[in-house]
């Protein structure tokens, strides 16, 4: 059932059944742990050089355009026939190895944005660039096919647009315990143990008296069905490890999330890139491939679905600090364990053809991803998601 | 002019007033009120920084001979500067006299929705939003368009006479002035030639690039004719569409954020004819339908409102400044730091579990030293370290200094007997007035319940537990 059905349908019913005792009626919780499918996605946070990610290390003018960044051709894990991956991303090769991972080039969109906030806005929100939405793709997702807000979360403190929604939004925790200490302070408690149901109107004050018993009953429901799982996983101990050991607990306990979002920073690479990304590469391909690995020993990566994405990708040209400034197009990628086209799903970047900035063309629009994703992973219907139809991409079945 | 009205108008007018305040205004007519609220806001007083440093950029050589790493350091110091300005707006917003001037710099800030990181554009393009608040809407626009911080914010130093850039004349009337659906893709075209050449020199002022300039004929919104930009915005204006745009939006914000659409139409029949802002605020604060009871506590309060309207019933200092930016990151409105052109979208969508907790946790954090237990993101900037470095600071308590004396003087005080001490009786009275003053929600039953099985040991105990009901989150 949609949520607005479900709304319609429980307005007249609510007044009888959640007097008078509604609060406890609204955390009923399902513990039933089914193996729905699970999307966890990533922002590489400050615009990822795909370039030294990915390498083209048989084409002449990415070694023309960096001089002094260019990753030499023996130095690359070689891959498929022309293209091969940082040394640094050991972790992600070997997902590519067992056929895990299928590498996207050339994603982006029309008329593209260089500004880190309005490109990630567009990602969040799958908007065009002209247009300004403030909600996102997975939020308007839990709000379409979810009814509690822990169908999303974001593994912060703090919830990004992209789990927004217009009426119900997912939840940001990256512990569940302290969240529940928050949302059940004894001051609150008493304040919703007052309530009967005539604050559940449609107005603002209804609105934030229903937002509160919801924060409450998703904190209490996280805390209780993850308080017993104990992970038997290490990994690499660093906050974006944290990040996705906590996503990792909270997949592995059952918990009835289907849409994850984690933002690992520090890709803005301006200065010195080599040593800043090497050391970026290594943390994000060692705590993903500890995450593979954690969700296979419980089962759970068959169920599971990790896309990576840039809000962009980075300018061909190197700079005069050895660094890259903010670009366009780049690779994402999907890992998951039946892929359709697991390797490299389409051509490399076209580093002749470049815009008028000297940026990468975009050949595959990201929502493309995002609506293959909802129609063949997640199995709902794209366009009510999306606001707008999108070709479907063959790599997953 | 009853308690329950002075406090509405106060509110939407301003950021709340104190039980001491609004005892001076009792009995007045409404009409001498809501004069005296304008004749307070008739003084423009910009907010000012020092910008000395910044002069070597007006300078065509020194600039050319200056070394990248000290241009560096003047850029880094710009955007710490505009910080310093977002501290000094929170500020003028609490203390200021001219409340009802400040409040609509705050809402224009949210229609003509810019941002700059270099300070001597965004200060006075903020001073430029608190100048025009109040003053003719046309005027206004025609300030917006030429002023270097919006130039940059849209492209439009961009838009030359070969290669026009669209993206200013788009914004001028999806967002600043018709909304969506208003226009077509051909007004777009024509009006960006008209703003072609639109540029602004080193002091920060209007410059017309004659060269890169379209001076040919342009057919916009069927009026054809050598236009430029002020000739847009002239036939934008004569749109009553325009009219109708910036009324609704004056209503959602100031009146009611459900819309009534009769209320809305005779209101833009009202700003049509001359597109005098401030006589259409004070149509609005003398009106009978704007104290209706539908309206009053019925809008969810902007992070910023909610800040500053705890300020003024509990003055807090900050020992270290950076926790303001920390507090409105977590709460979702940085102040110059719009998420996008558009702005924030406000009432319904400030709130989601995180942010509500947060919100009603805000007193005892300000106020009782709670702690907070929540770190912001990192910046798009930052290095790996940076971004998480937040998280290293686990608890955290935000270091104020509260002035309890001045809550005692304005609310408390007028309550005690000679001897400064409250009778029994006195407590029950204080109490409920305090109640009644603090929030503006209107209480049912379930929350009488509550607060009248509330066991607050001080004053300033029951001040914080008013601040942290969900009823304290409305205005």
């Amino acid at each position: 059932m949609k949520r607005r059905q479900f709304i319609q349908k429980s307005a007249l019913a609510s007044s009888v059944f959640l007097v008078p005792d509604f609060v406890r009626a609204f955390e009923a919780i399902p513990k039933e742990v089914s193996a729905f499918k699970k999307l966890v996605v990533i922002q590489l946070s400050g615009g990822n050089d795909g370039l030294n990610t990915i390498i083209p290390y048989e084409n002449d003018l990415y070694y023309k355009s960096r001089p002094n960044l260019a990753i030499a051709k023996s130095e690359v894990l070689k891959a498929g026939n022309d293209l091969g991956f940082n040394k640094h991303l050991r972790g992600l090769k070997n997902l590519y190895d067992k056929g895990y991972l299928t590498v996207i080039n050339n994603v982006g969109y029309p008329n593209p944005d260089r500004s880190h906030f309005r490109s990630t806005d567009i990602w969040h929100t799958a908007s065009d660039a002209n247009e300004y939405l403030n909600t996102g793709w997975l939020g308007r997702y839990v709000e379409e096919y979810g009814k509690n807000p822990y169908n999303g979360i974001e593994v912060d403190d703090s919830l990004s647009v992209i789990m927004k929604g217009e009426k119900l939004n997912g939840i940001a925790t990256k512990n569940p315990a302290l969240l529940n200490r928050n949302m059940a302070s004894p001051y609150f408690s008493k304040v919703l143990d007052e309530q009967t149901d005539v604050h559940l109107s449609e107005h603002n004050l209804g609105y934030l008296y229903k937002t509160m018993i919801e924060a409450k009953s998703s904190a209490k429901y996280l805390h209780e069905t993850t308080k017993t799982y104990a992970s038997r996983t290490t990994y690499p101990n660093n906050p974006f490890g944290k990040q996705l050991q906590s996503t990792a607990q909270f997949i592995n306990s059952g918990v009835d999330t289907k849409v994850y979002y984690v933002s690992m920073g520090g890709f803005d690479t301006h200065v010195n890139q080599e040593n800043r990304q090497r050391r970026l590469h290594e943390t994000y391909s060692e705590a993903l491939e500890t995450f593979v690995t954690d969700l296979e020993k419980n089962d759970t990566f068959k169920d599971t679905l990790i896309l990576t994405f840039s809000e962009f990708g980075r300018r061909v040209q190197q700079n005069a600090a050895k660094g890259t400034d903010h670009g366009t197009a780049n690779n994402v990628f999907v890992v998951g364990k039946n892929l359709k086209k697991p390797g490299f799903f389409n051509e490399a970047p076209d580093l002749l053809n470049l815009d008028s900035n000297g940026d990468l063309i975009y050949s595959v629009d990201f929502r493309e991803v995002y609506a293959t994703i909802l129609d063949k992973w997640l199995a709902v219907d794209d366009e009510v998601v999306l606001n707008k139809s999108f070709s479907k991409l063959n790599f997953l079945s | 002019m009853n308690p329950q009205e002075i406090k509405h108008l106060y509110w939407r007018a301003g950021f709340g007033i104190t039980p001491k305040a609004l005892s001076s205004l009792e009995g007045i007519t409404r009409s001498e009120v809501v004069t005296e609220l304008f004749e307070k806001s008739q003084k423009v007083e910009p907010l000012k920084m020092d910008l000395s440093a910044f002069e070597v950029l007006k300078q065509t050589r020194a600039r050319k001979m200056m070394e990248d790493k000290k241009y560096r350091e003047l850029a880094q110091k710009g955007r710490q500067m505009v910080k310093h300005l977002n501290y000094a707006w929170l500020e003028r917003m609490a203390v200021s006299e001219s409340i009802l001037r400040e409040k609509m710099t705050l809402f224009w800030a949210n229609v003509f929705v810019c941002k700059d990181n270099a300070i001597y554009h965004i200060l006075p393009y903020h001073n430029l939003l608190r100048e025009h608040a109040l003053g003719n809407f046309g005027d206004f626009v025609k300030a917006i368009a030429k002023a270097p911080a919006m130039s940059k914010y849209l492209n439009n130093r961009q838009n030359r006479k070969a290669k026009p850039n669209e993206n200013f004349a788009r914004e001028l009337m999806e967002l600043f002035t018709l909304g969506v659906g208003n226009y077509t893709e051909q007004d777009i075209k024509e009006s960006a030639r008209a703003f072609t050449g639109w540029s602004f020199n080193r002091n920060g002022n209007f410059l017309l690039r004659a060269g890169q300039h379209d001076d040919g004929e342009k057919t916009f919104m069927g009026e054809t004719g050598n236009w430029d930009g002020d000739d847009i915005i002239d036939i934008i204006l004569k749109q009553k569409q325009c009219a109708r745009y910036i009324c609704t939006k004056v209503y959602t914000y100031f009146i009611n954020p459900e819309i009534d659409t009769e209320r809305v139409e005779a209101l833009t029949d009202f700003f049509y004819q001359d597109y005098n802002i401030e006589r259409l605020m004070r149509h609005v604060f003398e009106a009978d339908w704007f104290y209706e009871i539908k309206n009053i506590g019925s809008k969810i309060k902007s992070p910023i409102e909610l800040m500053v309207g705890i300020n003024k019933v509990v003055p807090v200092t900050f020992q270290k400044k950076k926790q303001l930016l920390f507090l409105q990151r977590m709460m979702g409105q940085v102040l110059l730091d719009p998420p996008n052109v558009a702005g924030w979208k406000g009432n319904r969508s400030w709130i989601d579990s995180n942010t509500l907790m947060f919100r009603m946790n805000l007193p005892s954090a300000l106020l009782a030293n709670a702690v907070i237990e929540f770190s912001e993101k990192g910046e798009f900037e930052a290095s790996f370290e940076e971004y998480y470095k937040a998280e290293k600071t686990k608890r955290r308590f935000l270091k104020t200094e509260v002035d309890w004396k001045f809550f005692e003087d304005n609310y408390v005080i007028s309550f005690k007997d000679d001897k400064g001490t409250l009778s029994r009786n006195a407590k029950d009275v204080l109490k409920k007035r305090l109640q009644n003053h603090i929030l503006q929600a209107r209480l049912d039953k379930d929350t009488e319940r509550l607060l009248g099985n509330l066991e607050a040991t001080t004053t300033q105990a029951l001040c914080i537990q008013l601040m942290s009901l969900p009823e304290y989150q409305m205005c």
